[in-house]
């Protein structure tokens, strides 16, 4: 019988950010880990506190108030270091919104006011006056999408969509560097910017988005997808064991729907 | 004006004829051909104007103080559901002759909380009571430190007569006090425990709001109220004038307090439920007694009070009975699960939808612990436009499911749970708000066996 595996979290911040449900991405991550036998130790840490004492396999940062976003942004940049190295590493990282743009290289606020960010993803972030507020379906950048199709565990070789379901809400409108790969293209929604249809990031296993509602529950693909890659820098390739995701699917398809027939 | 209010009558009738409300669409119509209706009217009136607002509790603290400030003066409030400066406006219209006389000499405005600070600059408050501040429909709203800033902004053109009444227990809304210049009143809890199994909730202020230090709480009652002081400055929850102590919540959800004022205790007993409903109930009674109302009177319309729409309803369907609990964000939908978890067992029936008026974004389901619930629940049911999100969110917090417990019609799948209850049971309907003008239909038809469902 194969070793028992243990997924370690680290969720950054949960206390402050905290605004969109994002507890249920941490959720949807134990949950699924629990079905199929593997551990998972969950560390939250906040301002304050260290991170190089103790090693992790995924990160997950959520988003949150301004005020709250500049508090944590000055914690961030003590902890950009080993945050950096981990995902050089090979680290996996979910962040989404203000995490997403705490970890680009800065945000410049409507006022002009510049808040600096770790620079783990070429991007920046510019304040706006428009309010980006919706639905948001995505369709995965075509690397990504055989990953995932490859990982994903079915029983009859079809993975219904490689497509990502969520809700946006921020003003901030953010910009990729040349060489930095979007999570995909943007089908309904504003995404990054509202402009060039792209939306979130990727870097390594490093993953940015604006996509809350929460994500990862109704998209079992990618909730399994960051398993697979959390758990591989120490274990190797994962199989992973299918799962019963006809609830899950059935709320990504009516969320989809939802999204595709309003306006 | 003359033409507006007319313009605004003739609108009201017409709909009304077609079986309508006219909550807002006459005061819209109205405030078009004179955007200053509401400012001139309620210039007009001889004892000002009490406004009333915050994310939760709204509704029920409004109808409570109506029914207390009813019993002196002639008073008028905008009952009718809408909340935006429109429905002020429609309120207004129907209790004025078209010239523009009132019939009334005291007004209680429910304001939404993005409105409010154009209803402070037109309807001239004498008093504005401030319940609280919860992350709420972000897609509307934004989020709250923003509301906050509009409000101190606001509070700050008021003249020193006014009076604010102000819940000493949320941190973002004592904070107000530094931007007003007159009289204040706090009210607030003073137990610092409440006999409620624990609810794993989401605080929205967490750091002082002068200093930006991390907030202590002594005691926290619910989300980020509590007794509170920062670990730095010296901001800290003000003593309430008027409090409430020994907070008893019973089984059949009536609910008993000891009202604390000036040294003085009674006991009051009352037919509402939760935590949530003592910071509605001691908010009602300041404000009343702050009017002159004395202390008996206030007592007693506390006892006789029969909840707003939505907001606890009891229901009977062939010998079943419904109770219906409006949710509508995280904070307000963690304390109902926190009431509802003082039963020994359920039976429920969540109905979620995603339309405007219930807030587009649903992730709010996921910061709300329904796990609280999984242990209780004999029969769970689920319906509304995002019942798949629902049925998701019970999943991973351990509910069992079937797919037959998933309804796309909210009227079938009240039929439905009603049908597979035994008699004895209760069944807790818990909408949002659009899925409760759903639930309000059925219940409406099944006609004579429902007893006293309350007009709107």
């Amino acid at each position: 019988m194969a070793k028992t595996m243990t997924l370690r979290i680290c969720h950054l911040y949960p206390d402050l950010m905290d605004t969109y449900g994002d507890k249920g991405n941490i959720i949807t991550i134990q949950k699924r880990c629990q079905w199929r036998g593997i551990n998972v130790n969950l560390a939250n840490i906040t301002v304050g506190q260290s991170l190089s004492a103790s090693e992790f396999d995924l990160y997950f940062f959520g988003g949150g108030q301004d005020k709250t976003q500049i508090i944590v942004g000055k914690d961030i940049l003590k902890k950009a270091q080993t945050i950096k190295k981990a995902i050089d590493g090979g680290t996996a990282l979910l962040s989404i919104c203000g995490g997403y743009q705490l970890l680009q290289k800065y945000f410049k606020t409507k006022t002009g006011e510049t808040i600096k960010g770790i620079g783990l993803f070429d991007a920046y972030t510019l304040g706006s006056n428009d309010r980006m507020i919706q639905n948001l379906l995505i369709e995965m950048n075509s690397e990504l999408e055989q990953d995932i199709t490859n990982n994903y565990p079915t029983t009859d070789d079809r993975l219904p969509t490689t497509n990502l379901i969520g809700f946006e809400n921020h003003s901030g409108k953010t910009y990729l560097g040349k060489n930095l790969k979007p999570l995909g293209k943007v089908i309904k929604g504003s995404g990054n910017n509202g402009e060039d249809k792209t939306e979130g990031a990727v870097y390594k296993n490093a993953f940015g988005c604006y996509l809350h509602g929460s994500l990862l529950p109704k998209n079992p693909h990618f909730a399994d997808y960051l398993i697979a890659k959390s758990l591989e820098r120490r274990y190797g390739k994962i199989k992973l064991k299918p799962l019963d995701d006809e609830i899950e699917w059935q709320t990504h398809k009516q969320a989809t729907q939802r999204t595709r027939s309003t306006s | 004006m003359f033409l507006a209010i007319l313009a605004g009558k003739t609108l009201a009738f017409v709909i009304r004829l077609f079986g309508g409300g006219a909550t807002a669409a006459p005061g819209l119509f109205a405030l078009k051909i004179d955007p200053n209706l509401v400012r001139k009217l309620n210039r007009k009136i001889k004892l000002g104007s009490v406004i009333i607002s915050g994310t939760n509790g709204k509704t029920t603290t409004a109808r409570l103080t109506y029914d207390t400030l009813f019993t002196k003066y002639k008073v008028i409030h905008n009952r009718q559901g809408s909340n935006l400066l429109r429905g002020i406006a429609s309120t207004l219209i129907s209790n004025s002759s078209i010239f523009g006389k009132i019939r009334f000499d005291l007004a209680i405005w429910e304001v939404d909380e993005a409105t409010l600070p154009e209803a402070i600059k037109n309807v001239y408050p004498q008093t504005i009571v401030l319940l609280n501040l919860f992350r709420d429909q972000l897609d509307r709203y934004g989020e709250i430190d923003s509301t906050r800033t509009k409000w101190q902004k606001a509070l700050r053109t008021l003249p020193k007569s006014t009076i604010l009444i102000l819940n000493s227990d949320d941190p973002g809304i004592s904070i107000l006090e530094k931007s007003f210049a007159g009289k204040i009143v706090f009210f607030g809890v003073s137990d610092n425990k409440v006999r409620l199994p624990a609810v794993a909730t989401v605080a929205d202020v967490k750091h002082c709001l002068f200093c930006g230090a991390g907030l202590v709480f002594d005691a926290q009652l619910s989300a980020h109220l509590g007794h509170y002081r920062c670990s730095k400055c010296n901001f800290k929850r003000p003593t309430p004038d008027i409090s409430a102590a020994n907070l008893m919540f019973k089984s059949d959800f009536s609910t008993s307090i000891s009202l604390g004022l000036d040294s003085q205790t009674s006991t009051i007993s009352y037919s509402l439920p939760g935590l949530y409903n003592v910071y509605n109930v001691l908010a009602a009674s300041t404000t009343a007694l702050n009017y002159g109302i004395d202390l008996a009177t206030v007592i007693e319309k506390i006892k006789k009070f029969s909840t707003a729409f939505g907001r606890f309803q009891k229901t009977e369907i062939k010998g079943r009975q419904l109770i219906t609990f409006l949710i509508k964000n995280p904070a307000g939908a963690n304390e109902v699960l926190r009431t509802i978890s003082n039963q020994s067992r359920v039976n429920l029936l969540l109905i979620l939808n995603d339309k405007i008026a219930d807030g587009r974004d649903v992730s709010w389901i996921w910061d709300t612990d329904w796990e609280i619930l999984r242990d209780k629940t004999d029969n769970v049911f689920i319906s509304g436009i995002r019942r798949f999100d629902m049925a998701l969110r019970l999943k991973y917090a351990g509910f069992k499911l079937s797919n037959n417990s998933i309804y796309k019609e909210v009227n079938y799948s009240i039929l439905i749970a009603l049908q597979k209850m035994s008699t004895k049971d209760t069944l807790i309907v818990l909408p949002t708000y659009t899925a409760l003008l759903d639930v309000q239909k059925t219940l409406n038809r099944t006609g004579e066996k429902v007893s006293k469902w309350q007009k709107q």
